[in-house]
């Protein structure tokens, strides 16, 4: 996989997401919880807004000097024993852990749920070359057996429900049991003890990367992070450039907000900061580590006006709240990182030509701003990536842009503004019936194919305060 | 260690930044808010306590509170209500302070106890994995999450509060601060005093768990199943 | 004591279509003693270019905004969503030296009608009167973008005889947003759809709300629904009262 996950146009997509009960049945009760799980975390937490200016203003700081965090951060890795690979592209990235796994002869890999490992479509890449690669978040799990991709960036599997998963276990794996949570997670546990305690390889992403002392914290409830950091010899951490905080201070901060957001935590289960290799004499954790930093597009993101799009935390509380993922789903998308921060993010990083669709599958509600722990103006940024789209891309229908021009010189011109308050019910007589319009002309359509369209008013208001001027008609409160 | 690619890697970031690459001077501004300080900020042990215990509900984790003489007789319990046959221990200084040296000695008797021992390698992991029980000490205990913070080494093998189907963590009471703030200040201020901060920090809040069968919460995947506190009072 | 003097913002989907929302703007800033104005060179606030991506057809649209209401000491409008607009022309025309300060200017004088109420003239009770049920949805920008969330809640708390019925899920969006309701129609449609639903569970027989646009669109969808429900501009609810009242 990369960002892009398949073919399908945006229409079909649309069409396929919102047909799909079952998805939609799944997303709305799941957006249901988290929203009672954060407000109420919010709500203990009471200052929720102080929280959120701390965050985003820790997020612009790392942002504005991550050349120098970075280099800090890679210095410390290295003084404890650990190597660190700075890669410009995902090629890069997937070419050097190649290199690290080929060294050791790997032949087992097991990994903890890592989104730029998504992005850069590492498992294809190590599948090729013959390694065995064990996605061991138990989301993701039921993923790699059924061949589906994430639709969440915190519960992946969200879309799937039991039944589903039960035959995707006996299928793949000859389970027998229930469909009973409990049962398949079991089921689940046992089958991946095994991989845990074989694999030659541990691969994890990256919450946040401590810049002072080279520790990277990984925040997970299912322990299998731990695990992977625990057992294999050999460990690779995979972080997006972004993913960094200065210290161990602000990583606190940013560690609070992401599991309040995220899942209305105090905090996860487990929250594991491990640094480099192991120590002489430690028996767990990688006798050999490496750390690999991926652009992969970032960088250029740096510098413009959606820089403030790198603070992201991966929290997922802007798609938590979104009414659109909720009808959609998440593979609507199209894209690893769906919702509204993939709708700014996705673009950026893999270009407009597939996902120039994106950035309009939004009514501009701001939920997505009003929920962001670290307040990136995310309705904005869409906003801005229409502009664009329209204005240096050239890529809006010619339609619209006809449509716009004539708006602007109606909106600009008071003259022709009032004649077509004047005219307006008369040019839509042909399509009204008692006082609505159910078939509309024109742009029209779009609205009316769904609802009812009411007629203009008989006076317009501006008609309504000359007469009334001349003292044709009185207010009836004087 | 290597570090490959820094240079045409973070000079490019620079550059996208529109400014000549910064290598040193950068300092971290005083944030305009600090809301983390405020929170229990006066609690008494006592009050800081009682928000350890209301949250240990929350996250499915037993807690028991015991004075030191009694130490002994709440471990008995919680490994017998676990039906512990096997038990690992972190080769904890503490051990000997609380009296527990004696305390394991006389359990080996009836339970296989293992104290981790770095002369025996990988061994230890083997051990733990068939462990049905892993006991450590909490470094620093934060009330707000009920975590008990964990710094693995040598002694104390990250294995133990990890691969046993049950978990037990002792809580000196001295170490219940109020939240992750105050764990994260202890360890950027070892990091500024130049001391080697532990290869891993490892905050742990009750048994694994996870919701990602249809948002319900499964208590128990790939860690432990459950946990037990014991707060102890001081030495 | 000196009257406060108005400039009425009608918006172009007032002006056009729901001519009584104004007139009952003015009803209301009237009663509360101010002097209402309406600056005939007035056209659209530019949201439907802005959101588009059209920004060069949108500002055009946007000084046009500014020139008419240049001379105003308060711009007053009926809809959290077209001041909310207002409110960003700063933004909008940062660095630009002709219309900078124009657009400051207009952003600090600026108003929704439910906000200027309570926030300014610090009315919460208009003595109004209303016999009802009533479910009030708090639109997405009037509440986010403008940041107006408990003013007209207030007022209407304050309404004589009126019965109101929390809505479930309110801060959702009805799946109006403008173009996106024709762009993105299907999305749309399911928005508008789950929208009516929570309208439809209140039982209420008024949905009332600070802008025209989000209930037209409920409205819209609820009557092609069959669904039975008066949608009602909120000034429409503050200007009634027991003596008379009313539209003039
Ligand atoms: S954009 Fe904000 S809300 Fe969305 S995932 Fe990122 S941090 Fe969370």
């Amino acid at each position: 996989m990369s960002i892009k996950l398949g073919d399908l146009s945006y229409q079909q997509r649309i069409e396929k997401g919102i047909e799909n009960d079952f998805m939609r049945e799944a997303v709305s009760s799941a957006q249901g919880r988290f929203r009672n799980g954060r407000l109420t975390q919010a709500e203990e937490l009471g200052d929720w807004e102080d929280w959120r200016q701390l965050g985003s203003e820790i997020r612009t700081h790392t942002l504005e000097n991550i050349d120098y965090y970075l280099q800090q951060l890679s210095e410390q890795v290295s003084k404890r024993g650990g190597n660190v690979f700075f890669a410009t592209t995902a090629e890069e990235a997937n070419a050097y852990i190649e290199k690290v796994i080929k060294q050791k002869n790997g032949k087992k890999i097991v990994k903890s749920k890592s989104m730029v490992t998504e992005e850069i479509g590492l498992n294809q890449h190590l599948e090729k070359l013959g390694a065995e690669v064990v996605e061991s978040d138990l989301g993701e799990w039921i993923l790699q057996l059924d061949e589906d991709p994430p639709s969440h960036i915190v519960t992946p599997a969200l879309h799937k429900n039991k039944e589903q998963i039960r035959k995707t276990f006996a299928e793949k794996r000859g389970y027998d049991q229930s469909d009973s949570p409990e049962e398949l997670a079991a089921f689940a546990r046992e089958q991946l003890r095994k991989d845990f305690l074989s694999a030659d390889v541990g691969i994890t992403g990256c919450n946040f990367a401590i810049a002072e002392s080279g520790a990277i914290t990984l925040v997970t409830n299912e322990g299998n992070a731990r695990m992977v950091t625990a057992l294999p010899e050999t460990q690779i951490t995979v972080m997006g450039m972004e993913r960094i905080a200065p210290t161990w201070e602000d990583m606190e901060v940013l560690v609070s907000l992401l599991t309040r957001a995220a899942v209305g935590q105090k905090l996860t289960s487990y929250v594991t900061s491990y640094t480099g290799a192991r120590l002489e004499g430690e028996i767990d954790g990688p006798d050999d580590y490496h750390l690999v930093i991926v652009d992969n597009g970032r960088s250029k993101i740096l510098g413009t006006e959606f820089q403030s799009a790198l603070h992201c935390i991966r929290c997922a509380a802007c798609i938590n709240v979104c009414p659109v993922y909720r009808h959609v789903g998440g593979h609507a998308y199209n894209s690893i990182y769906p919702g509204p921060i993939g709708a700014v993010l996705t673009p950026l990083l893999d270009g407009y030509d597939d996902h120039k669709e994106l950035p309009y599958a939004s009514s501009l509600c701001a939920a997505c701003t009003e929920a962001c722990p670290v307040k990136i103006p995310l309705h904005e940024q869409l906003i801005r990536h229409r502009q664009i789209i329209v204005e240096q891309e050239k890529k809006s229908p010619i339609m619209e842009k006809i449509m716009m021009k004539g708006f602007a010189q109606w909106a600009s011109t008071p003259a022709a503004y009032k004649l077509s308050t004047k005219l307006a019910r008369t040019a839509l007589k042909p399509w009204t019936k008692d006082e609505t319009i159910k078939n509309g002309p024109g742009p029209l359509k779009g609205w009316t194919d769904v609802r009812d369209f009411p007629a203009p008013a008989k006076q317009s208001f501006r008609a309504w305060w000359k007469e009334r001027q001349k003292g044709e008609v009185r207010n009836g409160n004087s | 260690m290597a570090i490959h690619n820094q240079d045409a890697f973070l000079s490019n970031v620079a550059a996208h930044l529109g400014r000549p690459r910064r290598i040193s001077g950068v300092k971290r501004p005083s944030w305009s808010v600090r809301p983390q300080d405020r929170v229990f900020a006066g609690y008494s042990k006592e009050e800081l306590l009682a928000v350890l215990k209301k949250q240990c509900q929350a996250i499915h984790t037993d807690v028991v509170e015991v004075q030191q003489s009694e130490l002994a007789e709440a471990l008995t319990d919680t490994i017998k209500r676990y039906r512990g046959k096997t038990v690992v221990v972190a080769n904890d200084k503490r051990n000997a302070l609380y009296g527990l040296d004696q305390f394991y000695e006389q359990l080996n008797k009836e339970v296989d106890v293992h104290i981790w021992d770095a002369q025996l390698g990988k061994e230890n992991q083997t051990i733990a994995e068939r462990a049905d029980i892993g006991i450590s000490f909490s470094d620093i205990t934060l009330a707000e999450s009920a975590t008990v913070t964990l710094f693995n080494d040598k002694h104390h093998g990250r294995s133990i509060s990890l691969l046993p189907k049950s978990f037990i963590a002792i809580i000196p009471k001295s170490t219940i601060v109020p939240r992750l703030t105050q764990a994260a200040q202890q360890l950027h201020a070892s990091v500024e005093k130049g001391e080697r901060v532990p290869s891993c920090v490892s905050f742990v809040s009750g048994p694994s768990n996870s919701a990602d069968i249809e948002m319900n919460l499964i208590v128990g995947v790939h860690g432990p199943i459950q946990a037990t506190y014991i707060v102890v009072g001081d030495k | 004591m000196r009257l406060m003097k108005v400039s009425l913002f009608i918006t172009c989907v007032s002006d056009m279509i729901f001519a009584d929302v104004g007139k009952h703007t003015v009803g209301i800033l009237e009663r509360v003693g101010c002097e209402v104005d309406f600056p005939v060179a007035q056209t659209c606030c530019g949201q439907p270019a802005y959101n588009s991506g059209y920004l060069q057809e949108a500002k055009q649209s946007m000084k046009q905004i500014m020139l008419s209401f240049k001379d105003s000491e308060y711009v007053v409008g009926p809809s959290g969503s077209c001041v909310g607009m207002l409110r960003e022309y700063p933004a909008i025309f940062k660095g630009d030296s002709e219309w900078e300060e124009a657009a400051i200017d207009l952003a600090n004088k600026s108003y929704e009608i439910t906000q200027f109420l309570v926030d300014v003239l610090g009315v919460t009770d208009l003595g109004s009167t209303f016999k009802g049920k009533v479910t009030y949805h708090p639109s997405c920008h009037m509440t986010r973008i403008l940041g107006v969330k408990d003013a007209p809640q207030t007022l209407l708390r304050h309404v004589k005889g009126i019965e109101l019925i929390e809505l479930p899920i309110k801060e959702d969006c009805c799946g109006f947003g403008g173009t996106f309701a024709v762009k993105n129609s299907e999305i749309s449609r399911e928005m508008v759809k789950e929208k009516s639903q929570h309208v439809a569970e209140t039982n209420a027989e008024y949905l009332v709300g600070g802008d025209m646009g989000c209930l037209m669109n409920i409205g819209g969808r609820m009557r092609r629904e069959g669904k039975n429900i008066k949608i009602v501009h909120i000034t429409e609810i503050l200007n009634t009262h027991e003596q008379g009242g009313g539209i003039a």
